[in-house]
């Protein structure tokens, strides 16, 4: 029997590409996997060679979703140092719809590419799993020029550094909630629109 | 006047020239690593590769599976003539841009 890659980051890469390329895909990394890499390399770290290349699939996959994300994120962050306000009520609703229609967006445009609900809930992880990183390095940027007293002062009065720095975590599974329902919604609609 | 093409796109059209019939996924990666001396995600080749037939500067078919390969078939690529253009204006501005200019340069300038 020959060498296979891990089942499970097959069926991972089957989420991020459309089902008309897929095959031959696959075929190019498992030729690869059996011809080069693992005879030279052995079992274990051809795996993770394997698992590698499928997470790179996957992050082409969410970095333009994560960029959007991140942007909003960070600029309602700047929002409130440089221009605070004692109503959040209105710029949170504003934030909280454009970061909604960010991943549901995601969701619904992967599950449509793929064919496959799962894949929106993929995006939507590594959306918000990039986008996590990018609102801290963002906040950490926006810290770095301006952080004078006024501006500490809006950072207290706007919830503090720790739920600017600790938030993007939070929203990973709420983002993944999010973006499985417009993967859904995407898969459905394909469905409807195209039979397959 | 042709798209204008990226370096990384012009790598992948001319190892597909190279290839001719042979113009596969893995083949077109391994022949860009050999060109440009170090590895390449296979993820890059394939993204670019999408990129470009959906500029319609190439046409790609399905071949036969092989058992390395589980019996999964391999894509081959061809150049359109949009593509064939892209790639030669692309040479024709790098060639513009250096006439006159002695190769290698040394020293300071």
């Amino acid at each position: 029997m020959r060498t296979a890659p891990p089942h499970w980051a097959d069926a991972l890469l089957r989420l991020f590409l459309k089902p008309e390329v897929f095959a031959s895909v696959s075929g190019d990394l498992l030729e690869q996997y059996r011809d080069s890499i693992h005879p030279a390399r052995g079992r274990l770290r051809a795996d993770q060679w394997y698992v590698t290349q499928v997470f790179g699939f996957a992050l082409r996959g969410g970095r333009l979703w994560a960029a959007l994300f991140a942007g909003a994120y960070v600029a309602r962050t700047a929002l409130d140092w440089l221009a605070p306000t004692t109503d959040f009520h209105t710029r949170s609703e504003v934030s909280t719809a454009l970061a909604a229609g960010i991943l549901l967006a995601s969701g619904f445009w992967a599950a449509w590419r793929s064919g496959s609900f799962a894949a929106g809930a993929a995006v939507g992880l590594v959306t918000t799993a990039i986008a996590a990183v990018l609102n801290i390095a963002g906040t950490a940027v926006l810290l770095a020029i301006w952080h004078d007293p006024h501006i500490m002062t809006a950072i207290r009065g706007s919830g503090g550094l720790e739920e600017v720095l600790v938030l993007p975590a939070l929203l990973i599974l709420p983002g993944v909630a999010l973006a499985g329902v417009g993967g859904l919604v995407g898969a459905t609609a394909r469905r409807l629109v195209r039979g397959t | 006047m042709a798209d204008v093409l990226g370096t990384f796109e012009q790598a992948v059209l001319i190892a597909i020239v190279r290839l001719a019939d042979q113009a596969y996924g893995r083949a077109i990666l391994q022949e860009i690593e050999t060109r440009l001396g170090r590895e390449v995600a296979p993820g890059a080749v394939h993204a670019t590769l999408e990129r470009l037939e959906e500029k319609g500067l190439v046409r790609s078919h399905l071949g036969t599976g092989t058992p390395i390969r589980a019996g999964r078939p391999r894509r081959y690529y061809r150049l359109e003539s949009s593509g064939v253009a892209a790639l030669n204006d692309a040479r024709a501005t790098i060639e513009d841009l250096w006439r006159g200019l002695r190769w290698p340069l040394k020293g300071h300038i």
